[in-house]
């Protein structure tokens, strides 16, 4: 008989993390991919890659997808759950870390605080309509600067005198970071700067009103930033942990989830519909005056799932945890 | 034609229509589409509310169709929508459409919409108490949804059930038909089954009428807490609103005057519009023991928004968690998805930590 393993898939903004737990918890597979605007692509090459490093004599028993585009590749993989990523993300926090009080988690255009009491959610908030704060801005000014993530990073924590750079607002961040640099601030005071202003918007805008205890965990894509880190324990005076796999916490989270619900047979489409031609199309439906754009999920011309209403009506039903 | 044009205010416009029909004019309705509120951004100033937004889109829609006038409340108090009227009709006429808004409330007497269609007496109070008769079975089709929906078996039955009833009751013209509707309506409901045994959550929307109101708006947030198993109350019934505008001495859980009074420790002054309403009807769901509360906010709302922090006093005070959605004519759908399904994971485990069973 096969070894019983989870798949939990957390489908962000920027990444498409796999990773699979066995029923140990042991993480046996875990992946960050760059979805580059093409979240199926991106599941797919995360499938092979998949396929090809976990051991033969395994099976998949159960699938769980998160994040915001959970809808249309729970539909793709064939979930058995779909859950909201700030549960997901929450359950691998408490899992590796069963004192944790505070979650910052800020990724690629989502930011989030949840607040945990002796293990369980007690109160969350999301940023609301601003990017300010999120990865996102990070990226494009690693692009501006024509440097990678991991030098920003690595330069970022060397400033010792970091610049003070208006971080209210994306684009008058950028024109103050020009500024600066036209001034003749250092590169990375600069970029210690943006890091400190990306921190101040994410706590007086998401964690307003939250009381923030330690331990505090910092997770998500952009907790692979040392500046942002640093920048993090100076506002708060506080240590910051970074879990293991911060990177993939919500795909961590989505493992742990389908491992514990109750699933007789898995919905898992198997690791070949990453050779298949998924496509999407999409209808209007008229039954009432939302008149919503609804999305159908086609594998060859074979209509596997379909998100986009508001009713509900039109979507995949799953189990509910 | 003496065609009229309402602004959409949900399932109520069913009620406003009868009215209307009872004056003599024949009543213009819509539910808000992508064309309308497009239509309202395109001509709004864009600090003003999404409500705004949405009245002026329902105004140059009816007036595109050749309706000639329109009815818009008169608001009084800090809230902008005092001068609401005034604006939407400077809209209307510098874009060249040739339609009149009459202002309801505060007008004396015999208010100049009366004035112009001067209906017979007996007539138009007859029509009025039947419009009335509807006001209050809307009310009571929206309690029987909130209860039924959470527990139903077949999903998506309850809301099938409600928007039958709403038609026929929007068809039935007399007195008679609607008490016959009545009963019709309770038999229904009884008919859809229902699991009996399942612990369901109960949250209170609370916050600005129209996004309270109007499920395009808020995207039919009492639909999607039905299917997570949530039985909701949104508080904003407009059978205990007139109560409160016409007898506002009578005491009452959700008088005024028992309103005003619980929110005093936390407002004093005046902020306009139904921001008193949230917080009363927040401390009550406090009090009652509520699993949550969600507040529900448009995007430049002065009252709803400045009293945000309060509510976040109220939800410290009563342990109760507030969960705050704002809405302009962009919230994401997703996002809007995953915040409502984050909170109602949230309270189950609260449930079970605090170990509290629901006094239902």
């Amino acid at each position: 008989m096969k070894k019983k393993v989870y798949l939990g898939v957390d489908v962000g903004s920027i990444s498409i993390n796999l990773l699979v737990i066995d029923s140990n918890d042991t993480v046996l597979f875990d992946s960050y991919i760059r979805g580059q605007g093409n979240p199926i692509a991106a599941v797919q090459k995360g499938l092979k890659e998949l396929e090809q490093n976990i051991p033969d004599d395994v099976e998949i028993s159960g699938v769980c997808v998160t994040g915001s585009g959970r809808s249309l590749i729970g539909a793709v993989v064939g979930a058995d759950i779909i859950k909201n990523e700030i549960m997901a993300h929450a359950r691998a926090a408490i899992h590796l870390h069963p004192d944790v009080q505070t979650i910052l988690e800020i990724g690629g255009q989502d930011s989030k605080v949840t607040i945990i009491r002796d293990g369980v959610v007690v109160d969350f908030a999301m940023n609301l309509v601003c990017a300010a704060g999120t990865g996102s801005f990070l990226d494009s000014q690693a692009k501006r600067l024509d440097i990678s993530i991991d030098e920003l990073s690595n330069k970022s924590v060397l400033s010792e005198n970091p610049t003070d750079i208006a971080g209210r607002c994306t684009v008058f961040a950028e024109s103050d970071m020009i500024h600066k640099q036209q001034v003749g601030h250092k590169q990375e005071d600069i970029l210690m700067g943006l890091c400190h202003a990306m921190v101040r918007n994410y706590l007086s805008n998401v964690c307003r009103g939250k009381e923030i205890k330690t331990p505090i965990l910092l997770q998500g894509g952009i907790s692979a930033n040392k500046g942002i880190g640093r920048a993090f324990s100076e506002a708060l005076k506080a240590d910051i942990t970074i879990p293991q796999y911060n990177m993939v916490m919500g795909a961590f989270g989505a493992a742990l989830i389908a491992k514990n619900a109750t699933i007789k047979q898995t919905r898992f489409r198997g690791f070949d519909i990453a050779d298949h031609s998924i496509a999407t199309g999409s209808f209007k439906c008229k039954d009432c005056s939302n008149l919503c754009e609804v999305i159908e999920i086609l594998d060859s011309n074979e209509v596997i799932g379909r998100s986009g209403g508001r009713c509900g009506k039109w979507e995949n039903s799953y189990e509910t945890t | 034609m003496n065609k009229i044009a309402i602004p959409n205010m949900g399932n109520y416009s069913i009620a406003f229509a009868a009215i209307a029909d009872a004056m003599g004019a024949t009543p213009w309705i819509s539910p808000t589409t992508p064309e309308i509120v497009k239509l309202g951004y395109e001509v709004s100033p864009d600090s003003l509310c999404l409500p705004f937004k949405i009245f002026i889109g329902h105004f140059i829609k009816a007036a595109e169709e050749g309706v000639e006038y329109a009815v818009m409340v008169n608001g009084n108090g800090p809230c902008r929508l005092t001068y609401y009227r005034q604006l939407l009709q400077k809209i209307l006429d510098e874009r060249g459409l040739k339609m009149h808004i009459f202002g309801l409330g505060d007008t004396g007497i015999k208010p100049p919409i009366i004035k112009h269609y001067d209906p017979p007496f007996f007539k138009f109070w007859r029509g009025a108490l039947w419009a009335l008769q509807k006001m209050f079975l809307i009310d009571e089709i929206e309690k029987l949804a909130w209860k039924t929906r959470p527990r139903e078996i077949k999903k998506g039955e309850t809301s099938t059930v409600t928007n039958q009833c709403l038609l026929e009751l929007e068809a039935a013209k007399t007195g008679i038909e609607i008490s016959i509707l009545k009963s019709k309506i309770f038999e229904r409901f009884t008919a859809i089954n229902i699991n009996t045994d399942k612990k369901v959550l109960k949250v209170a929307l609370v916050g600005e009428a129209s996004v309270l109101r109007d499920k395009y708006l808020n995207h039919s947030m009492e639909e999607l807490l039905g299917g997570l198993g949530v039985e909701v109350v949104n508080y904003f019934l407009l059978g205990v609103e007139l109560k409160n505008i016409f007898f506002p001495h009578l005491s009452g859980k959700h008088s005024k005057k028992h309103m005003l009074e619980i929110a005093k420790p936390y407002l004093q002054t005046k902020v306009g519009g139904h921001a008193l309403d949230s917080i009363a009807h927040s401390i009550i769901c406090g009090e009652d023991s509520y699993d949550g509360v969600i507040h529900l906010c448009p995007s430049g709302c002065m009252p709803e928004i400045s009293i945000r922090p309060i509510l976040r006093k109220v939800s410290s005070d009563y342990d109760l968690p507030v969960l705050e959605c704002s809405f302009d004519e962009h919230t994401s759908h997703v996002g809007l998805v995953t915040r409502l399904e984050a909170y109602i994971d949230m309270l189950y485990d609260r449930r079970k930590k605090n170990g509290k069973e629901h006094n239902t």
